[in-house]
This record gives C-alpha cells, structure tokens and sequence, in this order.
C-alpha cells in the first residue's frame, strides 16, 4: 500500500514554484494527494519560496499605487464558491476538477478489447489521458519521444523498471523501452501524461496510436 | 562556448546573492516575520486599512520584483502586484499563521496569480478534504513555525551557493531544469543531484527525517 516511487525534487519543485505545465501539475498534485511525504516537501519548498521572496530587492511601485489598491478593497467581490460535496469513491479532487466528478462516472472510450482511455486535455504537444486496462492487459512496446509520466490510480503494473501501485507515479524518457502488463485481479487506472507521442513498435499500434492521441 | 554560457548566466543571478544582505542592512528596522503575521491577523480580524497598507508597503515591490524577474514587463508585474495585495485583503480570514508565514502565503498567492494571468492556465490544486490533515511536530504550533522560519533562513544562507543557485533559478527563472542544465553547462543529473543535496540539508536544519 505505501508508495514506492516519488516525483523528484525537481518535479515538485517545478509544482511548487509555479514553473509546471498544467498537465504535469496535475499529476505531481493527484500524487500528493495520495502521498503525505511529498505534500510535506512541496509545504517546506512554498516557504523557501516565502524567504526568497523576502530577500528579493524591492521594486517600487509607482506613488499613486497603495491608494489605487486602497480605493477598491470596498469594489464587491464574486460569491465564494460552496464547498465541493466529497468524493464518493475517493477521487482526489485535483483530477475531480478536470473529470467534473468522480473517477466511477468516466465515460471511457473502447480502445479494443481490453484498453479503454478519457482525453482529459492537450496544451501544446502534452496531453493528460485516463487509461483503463483490464486484469493482465499488456500495452505494446514503445519508447519515447517526449516524457511519459503515469500515476496509478487503481490496480497496478509491472514493467522493466518495476511494479507500481496506487499512488506510484512513473517517469519514463527517451531512454526507456517498455511494455507495462497490467496486474491481475482488478481493472488497472492510470493518469497519464505524455510531452510527444509514443513511439510504438507494433505496426498496428504504430498506425492507431496516433488517431487515438496516443 | 562554456566561457560565454557561464559569462552570460552566472551574473545574472549572482547580484540576488550579492543584494540581499546590502538591503536587508539599508532598512532602517525591517519588520520582523511575526510583526508581518501579525498585520496580517489584524487585516482579517478588524479590516484594519493602516495594517494592510504597511503589508503593501512591505510586500508590494517585492512581488513586482518576484513577477519581473520571470519574465513579466514593469506595468504588468505592478498592477499583478496591486492584484496579489488585493487578493490578501480578501482573503484574509483564510491566513493561518500556524500553517504559513505572511510571506510564503503571498509567494503562494503571486505564483498562483501569475499562472492565472500570465500563462493562463489555472493550477491543479490539493484539497485538505481528500486526506487527514497531517499531524507533523510543526503542523499546528504558530511559536514552533516562527522558530523554523528562523532555521529556515540560516539554512537557506548556509547552503553551498552551487545548490542555492538552482534553488533560486527554480524559483525565478521560469525554465525547465534541462534548460538550466544547458546554460549552466552541466548534465541535468548535476541540476538534479544538487536540488536533491539542497532539500536534504533544509529537511534536516528543520528536523524533518527524509
């Protein structure tokens, strides 16, 4: 159950300092809604942000400036959002936000017979995807063009570079070849996040990878 | 080629090393971090228009000064600057001093608005609902948090200033690390193992166990 593979500090600290992609913050944060040691690190990287800003030589803003700002602490302000009701099956709310609702209400598109996927968004060349494999499905080989990080939700993989469970998230680059084999048992649930397309191996996947966003 | 990387790079981010100490020196008596909590607490309990000002006074150019530094021209970083301090006086009633000083939740606050305005896109946030909140030595103490702010700066001075570089340039230069990697003329591992060496010495000064 407790997680073996972390983001790098310098995944969090790209979330923490604001510099992360929407996609690769919304993986590091669905990790660390699973992951008290990283939440930690991220909390101890906003107050080196906090003293940095501190340090920082002061650049003067224009005289009329504090009155300006004075003269609209009245201007009314949007009705706060009510509160999110709660997740019903435990979808942590980061990727709640982008499904508008809980991981059992996907509606999943086939992708053959035991692979089934949810385009959640694309900015530039990355893409954030659900993936849902069935018990011991086996995606084809591929290496990579970009990065590829995976974050398992529900179920597990193995692959080359080892097994992942939920809360685990995976890192692969240009370096990595692998064909990750869903565990058996229960349905495999990944957040997945790719900077380029995949490159697959079989020729099949290598003509269909590219329709399905792959 | 590296001559002219490392003549380029290196003084542009040397002068936020050099400048600290000269204008932390220039201030006639720079309000402590509890005095700016305490502004803070007094914005939200009684709206208090002299507190928020001083907060203004007080952080306002610094975050012009953060914004700028990534990037953002002058009249964009001031009026985003004039934004964050607006967005403090609304939100005052969420501070928490036991969780954050003044300054890290207006670092949070500047860095969220930039991503909002500036690359618009919006932030994956964490929500406290979707786990228990952490029971950690320093997670509800505000005299324990003033005290690893305290330990917090010396470590931040204490560190080797190759890792405090990528420490700061994570913060102010808007780049991937590889990128950082290139123009500093070292393998993305270096970049990598020195943030790791980084974070270990600051966990430790603060006693949290890796």
């Amino acid at each position: 159950m407790s997680i073996r593979h972390h983001p790098d500090e310098s995944l969090l600290l790209a979330y923490a300092s604001g510099t992360a992609d929407e996609a690769t913050g919304l993986i590091i944060a669905t990790h660390m809604a699973f992951c008290p040691q990283c939440r930690q690190t991220v909390t101890l990287m906003e107050k080196i942000g906090g003293r940095l800003l501190e340090t920082l030589p002061a650049a003067p803003l224009s005289r009329q400036a504090l009155d300006a700002t004075l003269a609209r602490l009245d201007e009314p302000v949007a009705v706060a959002v009510p509160p999110r009701a709660p997740s019903k099956d435990g979808t942590p709310q980061p990727l709640r936000a982008y499904l508008g609702g809980d991981l059992s209400g996907v509606r999943w598109r086939r992708m053959g017979p035991s692979l089934a996927y949810k385009p959640l968004f694309r900015r530039g060349g990355i893409s954030a995807k659900l993936l849902r494999g069935a018990p011991g499905t086996e995606v084809g080989a591929h290496t990579h063009r970009g990065m590829e990080y995976t974050l398992v939700l529900a179920g597990g993989f193995c692959d080359v570079t080892g097994r992942y469970g939920p809360g685990d998230l995976q890192v692969a680059d240009s370096h990595v070849r692998h064909s990750p084999i869903a565990d058996p048992g229960e349905d495999c649930i990944n957040l997945a996040v790719t900077t380029a397309p995949l490159k697959f191996e079989n020729l099949i996947q290598k003509i269909a990878g590219p329709l399905f966003g792959f | 080629m590296l001559a002219h990387v490392q003549s380029c790079e290196f003084p542009r981010f040397r002068p936020v090393l050099r400048r600290a100490a000269p204008v932390r020196l220039a201030m006639t008596r720079p309000p402590e971090a509890l005095a700016l909590d305490a502004l803070l607490r007094r914005v939200a309990q009684t709206r208090d228009r002299a507190a928020f000002a001083a907060l203004f006074d007080h952080f306002a150019p610094r975050i012009k000064s953060y914004l700028m530094r990534l990037g953002a021209p002058a009249a964009q970083a001031e009026d985003l600057a004039q934004e964050a301090m607006l967005s403090l006086w609304r939100k005052a009633h969420l501070f928490d001093p036991a969780k954050a000083s003044a300054a890290t939740w207006l670092f949070t606050i500047a860095r969220n608005l930039r991503i909002d305005a500036i690359r618009r896109e919006k932030r994956p946030e964490l929500d406290p609902q979707d786990f228990q909140p952490e029971a950690g030595p320093d997670a509800d103490d505000a005299i324990t948090l003033a005290s690893d702010e305290v330990r917090l700066r010396e470590a931040l001075k204490d560190l080797p200033p190759d890792q405090a570089m990528v420490i700061q340039q994570s913060f102010f230069a808007d780049k991937p690390h590889s990128q950082i990697a290139d123009e500093l003329g070292i393998p993305l591992g270096t970049v990598k193992s020195r943030l790791r060496l980084a974070m270990v010495r600051l966990k430790s000064a603060l006693g949290n166990t890796p």
